[in-house]
């Protein structure tokens, strides 16, 4: 890439500012709630506004960078805005913005919760540092704080299975970092420190047999954040145990940032003509294929709500990793967008099953019964995204797929749209029902709850997220050919990686 | 100002006799032990501080003690590994502001006096080992520090606590008659003990008792160190020990091992003499394995402070395997972490020392749920332990990159493997001990239901945190200033 790039202070003030935020938020918490939740708010949504400019910016062919300090003479942290980055900066700030104002209501009342919403901000300044990291240490660095620091938010609710969860997540975690630790430091041995460049920084000659080991050092480790199977194992125990708001953004950005990393490798630091000499595409094609339907399966069975979305969520961002293997622009397009739609559906939904967890008390399929009938709005956002998340036109989750099926067969890989077709069916499976449950049958009320059968929708403030989140899925649908839409950033960085 | 090389007696000179005077100073008030001890480290520090800005801008120098010149007289010779002084006189301070409350209840009034001269002799045998230019003199200074810290540790004087004590004393004495030994037959291969003049003299010497001398030094200087399987006196000594003291053990005293070690590759590397691949070969492996049994170990612990003990055994498994790998980038990890090391396991001693201060108990068990009671300690020895296990940007992560890259520089990749996923196995225990302090329920409410640590133990405890981050950030502070001494002690070999 020969853009000139300008110099801007935008990128470091999108993770100062939350960082701030973590400092300020256990002072704040002892003063009053309502002061700690406006503040808190307006830092989220500043940095989302500050995401969405630079997101416009590189839309219309900027390229911002900052080069924030020398950690050793040999590396600087530095920070570079370009398409793909300011995309993912953009969903991770929106989602965040929304599952804040949603923890109002949903936290009221808990314990700790200095440290819920120091760590819920903290953890925001960290993702932003992911999705801005202009060379792969500064990637390093805040990949390994957000990971990390997100344990305390993991293991919230101190239960015995919280605690379980969260030792699942940091050992998979850890050892996944590790394993990202070591392709960089090979990386950097074999190329220096070179800003992540589309097309790549390694070249042929270092070898193929360094290469293989420092492409799947990058899978493995980056693939235990995207839970790509057999590596998904702390997914589906860590979102159940989370609280909702915390989960939704386990789901929608966290998993994400997994893949976000493994395209990050393919394309910024080895490059698809290099990815296509060194032939492992279709080992990844394979992964990622065999996750999309394994997963879907699994949660067809599942009764706790919240853990059958977290094996949705494996099937559905193993969509984004099949995208890219196929090495073709389409593919790569739907890949990017599904990121963003996924995260929004799947924020949607987590946000509903938080709602039915503290009206209802259900936090089991079986216990929705009727549950429309109490709770009208929230089951309508579950539905709709639902449907969104089959690939439903015109909502969004239908655009990601449509690029992924054309990549698909613009890469000459027609029986991979049996797999794309086979987890979106799998999706009415394990969701549908739901929606079923809710709508046409009737409660099963115990006498006290009779009393109060209707009326147990939530506040506004819970809703308005929610209704948010459900109204992305669809203008991300509807609106998804306009200019500024996440497939015109896509289309972007996708054809910066293939000239 | 012409010649600033006599500051460098009076370095060791002021607190030196500062240490000898404390006793008499403070006879009836451990208030003014401290302040007296406390007054003279900072002077002292200022004065390291003025050395240091000298060597960063002018080079190595010298100061030649009564006007002998060498080889004949003693020289203090003040090189870029010197710079470590700035770690002593700063935790030296630290510690010494953190001792004020805590030696009032852990010791007997009568023995606090002792108690500030032992730690001040101390800090100046340190002070001494990292400046001298002669071999001897560096065994003096070596017995002076190895011999203030055995009565350091039992100055308690509890039975456990004269028990520790013994059994450092008797490693640490054959320890200090290893590097004798080799003193001496550097002597009698070459009729000096200058450093400098016996690196330009060894060329040519027979190689048998150049070996002898070089593994009996390597040897003395690796107990010292507690490189495994060296390590036995370190747990109980470095556990059992009044936690300031504890911090300066672990953090500085056994660091002394490596810097002697370092000046050990000086004389051997400069000579040319001999060839240390096979003791380097040795010290890999030994460092690989030290990472790895110090994790295992620490894994079982209930007691805090034998954690951080065994932790440290791990750390200098690190070090002594970059200083083995013999490549530039491992050397640097090496001598970065010596100093990184010593203010994060500060951090975690002071930390720990702190909570044992408060609640009286010093098992993970007892302290559950301590982070809500004193919220800043424990955040603080958080840090540290994230610090510690070479998390990205904290200090403990510049040793991890730069020996991992050196093992691939080496072309051993094998041992940057080795080391990252060592790091991981420390993890574990420091999980459990911040899962612990945070996320379990107490088991005694009324144990864990005491106040923040008082100011002079809580400010010392979060100046290191906050340094465990800044230099992590700053990384580049410490490496623009052993880059060009480390590709200068590798040149003869043509490391890099």
């Amino acid at each position: 890439m020969d853009t000139e790039a300008t110099r801007s202070l935008l990128p470091l003030l999108a993770f100062l500012l939350p960082m701030a935020g973590a400092v300020i938020a256990v002072p704040l918490q002892r003063a009053s709630d309502q002061v700690r939740n406006l503040v808190l708010a307006a830092i989220a949504a500043t940095v989302a506004v500050i995401a969405i400019v630079l997101g416009a910016g590189v839309a219309s062919g900027s390229v911002y960078e900052l080069f924030i300090l020398q950690l050793t003479p040999q590396i600087w942290m530095y920070l570079r805005v370009d398409a793909m980055g300011a995309l993912f900066g953009m969903t991770a700030a929106v989602l965040w913005t929304l599952a804040l104002v949603y923890s109002w209501g949903y936290m009221h009342g808990e314990h700790r919760l200095g440290r819920y919403y120091s760590f819920f901000i903290l953890c925001l300044a960290w993702t932003m540092g992911v999705a801005y990291a202009g060379n792969l240490l500064t990637f390093l660095i805040f990949y390994e704080l957000f990971s990390i620091l997100t344990y305390p938010l993991v293991v919230h609710e101190e239960t015995p299975e919280a605690m379980a969860a969260g030792t699942k997540y940091i050992i998979y975690i850890l050892v996944g970092g590790t394993l990202v630790l070591l392709a960089i430091v090979l990386t950097f041995f074999a190329a220096g420190d070179q800003t992540l460049t589309a097309g790549g920084i390694l070249s042929a000659e270092i070898g193929s047999g360094r290469l293989l080991a420092i492409f799947w050092c990058f899978l493995i480790g980056f693939g235990v954040k995207a839970a790509l199977v057999p590596l998904h194992g702390w997914v589906p125990d860590a979102h159940p145990a989370a609280p909702a708001p915390f989960s939704a953004v386990l789901s929608g950005v966290m998993v994400a940032a997994g893949s976000f990393g493994i395209m990050r490798v393919m394309f910024y630091v080895f490059g698809a003509d290099l990815l296509g000499y060194l032939g492992v595409m279709r080992y990844l094609t394979w992964i990622a294929g065999f996750t999309v339907l394994f997963a879907a399966v699994l949660a067809v069975n599942q009764d706790n709500l919240k853990r059958r979305l977290a094996y949705s969520t494996i099937s559905q961002m193993a969509y984004v990793v099949l995208g890219v293997s196929l090495l073709g622009t389409e593919a790569t397009i739907g890949a990017l967008v599904h990121i963003t739609n996924h995260a929004f559906m799947k924020g949607a939904l987590f946000l509903c099953a938080g709602l039915f967890i503290r009206r209802l008390g259900a936090a089991r399929v079986s216990q929705l019964d009727g549950a429309a009938k109490r709770m009208p709005v929230t089951a309508a956002g579950f539905a709709i995204a639902s449907l969104a998340m089959i690939g439903t036109p015109p909502l969004s989750g239908f655009v990601s797929k449509w690029y992924l099926g054309i990549g698909m067969l613009e890469t000459g890989n027609p029986w991979l749209l049996a797999v794309l077709l086979g987890g979106a069916l799998m999706a009415a499976v394990y969701l549908l029902p739901i929606v079923y449950r809710m709508y046409f049958r009737e409660p099963v009320l115990t006498p006290e709850d009779k009393a109060t059968a209707e009326g147990r929708e939530a506040p506004g403030a819970m809703l308005a997220p929610l209704v948010v989140a459900t109204i992305l899925t669809f203008v991300l649908g509807l609106g998804a050919s306009l200019p500024g839409m996440p497939v015109a950033l896509a289309r972007m960085a996708a054809e910066s990686f293939f000239h | 100002m012409s010649d600033w090389s006599p500051l460098l007696a009076v370095f060791l000179v002021l607190p030196l006799t500062a240490a000898v005077l404390t006793p008499a100073v403070c006879r009836s008030s451990s208030t003014r032990g401290w302040a007296w001890t406390l007054v003279t480290m900072l002077v002292t520090s200022v004065i390291g501080g003025v050395l240091i800005a000298r060597v960063a801008t002018r080079g190595p120098f010298s100061y030649v003690v009564g006007g002998w010149t060498a080889p004949y007289g003693i020289e203090l010779r003040f090189d870029e590994f010197s710079a470590v002084v700035a770690i002593i006189c700063l935790l030296g301070v630290l510690a010494i502001v953190f001792s004020r409350r805590y030696a009032e209840r852990a010791l007997q009034a009568e023995r606090i006096p002792y108690y500030y001269a032992l730690l001040l002799l101390n800090l100046t045998g340190m002070l001494g080992f990292t400046v001298t230019g002669d071999l001897f003199n560096l065994f003096v200074f070596l017995e002076i520090l190895s011999l203030s810290g055995y009565a350091l540790v039992a100055i308690s004087g509890e039975k456990i606590a004269e028990m520790a004590a013994f059994k450092y004393l008797v490693m640490g004495a054959i320890s200090s008659l290893m590097v004798l030994f080799g003193t001496g037959m550097l002597y009698a291969l070459t009729g000096s003990l200058n450093m400098a003049d016996i690196t330009s003299r060894l060329a040519g010497a027979t190689q048998t008792p150049l070996i002898v001398a070089l593994g009996a030094m390597t040897l003395g200087f690796m107990v010292k160190a507690a490189l495994f399987p060296l390590h036995v006196w370190l747990p109980d000594a470095h556990a059992i020990a009044p936690s300031p003291v504890s911090a300066i053990l672990s953090g500085l005293v056994v660091k002394v091992g490596i810097i002697g070690m370092l000046r050990l590759y000086q004389i051997a590397y400069g000579s040319g003499a001999v060839d240390l691949a096979g003791l380097n070969l040795v010290l890999t492996w030994l460092g690989a394995l030290a990472i790895v049994m110090g994790a295992f170990f620490a894994v079982f612990q209930d007691d805090i402070k034998m954690m951080l003990a065994y932790s440290t055994i791990s750390n200098i498994g690190y070090i002594v395997m970059g200083l083995g790998l013999a490549s530039t980038y491992s050397v640097i990890g090496a001598s970065v972490h010596v100093f990184n090391h010593a203010l994060i396991k500060a951090t975690l001693f002071l930390g720990a020392g702190a909570l044992i201060h408060q609640t009286g108990k010093r098992t993970l068990t007892d302290l559950a749920g301590i982070g809500k009671a004193m919220p800043f300690t424990v955040a603080a020895i958080s840090i540290g332990a994230i610090s510690i296990v070479g998390i990205p940007p904290t200090a403990g992560f510049l040793c991890k990159w730069y020996i991992a890259l050196g093992a691939m520089q080496a072309g051993h990749p094998f041992f940057g493997f080795a080391l990252v996923f060592g790091a991981l196995l420390i993890f574990i225990y420091y999980i459990r001990m911040v899962n612990a302090f945070y996320f379990r329920e107490p088991r005694d409410r009324a144990a864990v239901d005491v106040q923040e640590a008082p100011a002079t133990m809580l400010i010392p405890v979060l100046v290191l945190a906050i340094l465990c981050l800044v230099m992590g950030v700053l990384g580049r502070l410490p490496l623009t200033f052993i880059e060009p001494a480390v590709e200068r002690l590798l040149m003869p070999v043509g490391g890099g």
